[in-house]
């Protein structure tokens, strides 16, 4: 049984059915009347350009129903290989609490291939799933006020590039080298794409 | 183009002065929030005063802007209607009494589309603040038929859509919400508008990073509540006591600093639908 709660009077949140967020955003944005899509971890929303009747109500029901066997979006999944530099102010406080040589946390990171998992947090912050699980670690006990645009960094079990600079939580591992994350046409990343990183430089 | 030298310049420009349009939605699954006015009712205004499109770009001003013609020009504020100005003439707008106002120029001013946008949206580096010495020019928008459009802001209280996470706070908290009086805290900006009142405890559950929405009432572990703005982040792990009805924003955030917002839970169709449906299923 679909179900949702209003978010607002033009918007609806509801559980994350268990697809890609690429399918889900593909398929939410051709609902009548759907202006946006954000994709959770656990939960979607969906945001209208008019208030929510009855009629539409019941439409969304149905449409949240279907969703659970929406097709992937038809367009290519993007691959991109970041030149990476690993030289990060938490490298070597990541590398102490793994117990683990700071070259082979490097050599880890820029080893495995990542997915954009879901975007949030930031214009363009991707969430990148597939860091390997000898590199988790919890959030920063103390969230720094600022990560510098281009950061690497990694928490839990997952990595992300600051697109600006902000405050942020993760450890700060180091930097990619001449990518522009957020240009004229949006982010680079987009939900769905493949990333890898490339290890250049001394470290 | 009417004019390649500018039409405007900016002589002075204190607070939090942007070019600001109706925003740029569909971009939310990037993490690019919709941006745009904080007033949109305002801008319109504004525009339609000297015979723009609703949506053209204008200067939103919180704060003061003392601008100079170049040029003989036509220009319109939200408060108080169209103006020309003769060549060498300053023009001042002060966001007072409100907490923000809206300089539009005769033909919207001319900014680069940048993701289906013109305004100026901060947390992606699109566009920037105003600053003294920067020149505007006019585009060559034209809306012919455009109406006056009068500003209503009744002094009553700014209506909530509960919820949706009443879970995440105890049973008191949307009572002490639609029954105290708030003010607006001078940490405001476009990304949050926080409330300085009686703290909205919060329940043991946990912060959940979920998504996020534009008036949005989301509320820290120390109970301050702080109205999303338009530029919020889209996924956020605060939960929502309730969320300002869509038609109340302009309203809302053209209180000033300091002044004073009640709060009241409006009837909606879309709650009571859903309501329904879960105990139609209850009963099952």
């Amino acid at each position: 049984m679909a179900d949702w709660t209003p978010l607002g009077d033009r918007a609806i949140r509801f559980a994350r059915p268990e697809r890609s967020a690429r399918a889900i955003v593909h398929a939410v944005r051709a609902w009548p009347g759907v202006v946006d899509v954000v994709v959770a971890r656990g939960e979607v929303a969906a945001y209208f350009s008019a208030a929510i009747d009855r009629r539409r109500a019941r439409a969304i029901d149905d449409a949240i129903r279907a969703l659970a066997s929406a097709p992937d979006d038809p367009a290519p999944v993007h691959e991109h290989v970041l030149r990476a530099r690993y030289d990060g102010p938490d490298l070597a406080e990541v590398a102490r609490a793994l117990a683990m040589p700071v070259d082979e946390v490097c050599t880890r990171h820029a080893a495995a291939i990542y997915t954009v998992e879901t975007m949030g947090f930031a214009p363009g912050f991707a969430y990148l799933s597939g860091l390997d699980p000898a590199l988790e670690l919890p959030r920063r006990a103390t969230p720094r006020t600022r990560v510098a645009s281009g950061a690497i960094a990694i928490a839990g079990r997952q990595t992300a590039v600051y697109p600006f600079d902000s405050p942020g939580g993760w450890h700060w591992i180091g930097a990619v080298i001449d990518a522009a994350m957020f240009g004229a046409d949006g982010p680079l990343l987009q939900l769905g794409d493949r990333v890898r990183f490339a290890r250049c430089g001394v470290r | 183009m009417t004019a390649a030298s500018g039409q405007l310049v900016v002589v002075r420009a204190l607070g939090l002065i942007t070019v600001q349009d109706l925003g740029r939605p569909g971009h939310m699954h990037e993490a690019v929030p919709p941006g745009g006015a904080l007033a949109i009712e305002r801008l319109v205004a504004a525009n339609r005063a000297v015979r723009n499109p609703n949506g053209a770009p204008a200067i939103e001003v919180l704060g003061q802007l003392i601008v100079r013609a170049v040029h003989a020009v036509e220009v319109a504020t939200d408060q108080h209607g169209t103006r020309t100005l003769a060549a060498g003439e300053d023009f001042t707008v002060t966001s007072e009494p409100n907490r923000v106002a809206y300089l539009a120029l005769r033909g919207g001013i001319d900014a680069p589309l940048v993701l289906g946008g013109r305004g100026a949206l901060l947390c992606a580096g699109i566009g920037g603040l105003v600053r003294a010495g920067q020149t505007f020019d006019a585009a060559d928008l034209d809306a012919k038929n455009a109406k006056p459009a009068p500003v209503h802001a009744p002094n009553s209280a700014i209506r909530l859509v509960a919820g949706p996470d009443r879970e995440a706070f105890l049973p008191e908290a949307l009572e002490r919400l639609t029954s105290s009086d708030y003010k607006i805290s001078p940490s405001s900006n476009r990304v949050g508008t926080r409330l300085d009142g009686p703290p909205l405890l919060r329940s043991d559950a946990p912060e959940i990073s979920r998504p996020m929405v534009i008036g949005a009432i989301e509320v820290p572990r120390d109970g301050t509540p702080i109205v999303l703005g338009p530029e919020h982040p889209t996924t956020g792990g605060y939960p929502i006591i309730a969320v300002v009805a869509r038609a109340e924003l302009g309203r809302l955030f053209s209180i000033r600093i300091g002044g004073a917002v009640r709060f009241t839970v409006a009837a909606t169709t879309t709650p009571a639908t859903a309501e329904t449906r879960r105990r139609a299923r209850a009963r099952r």
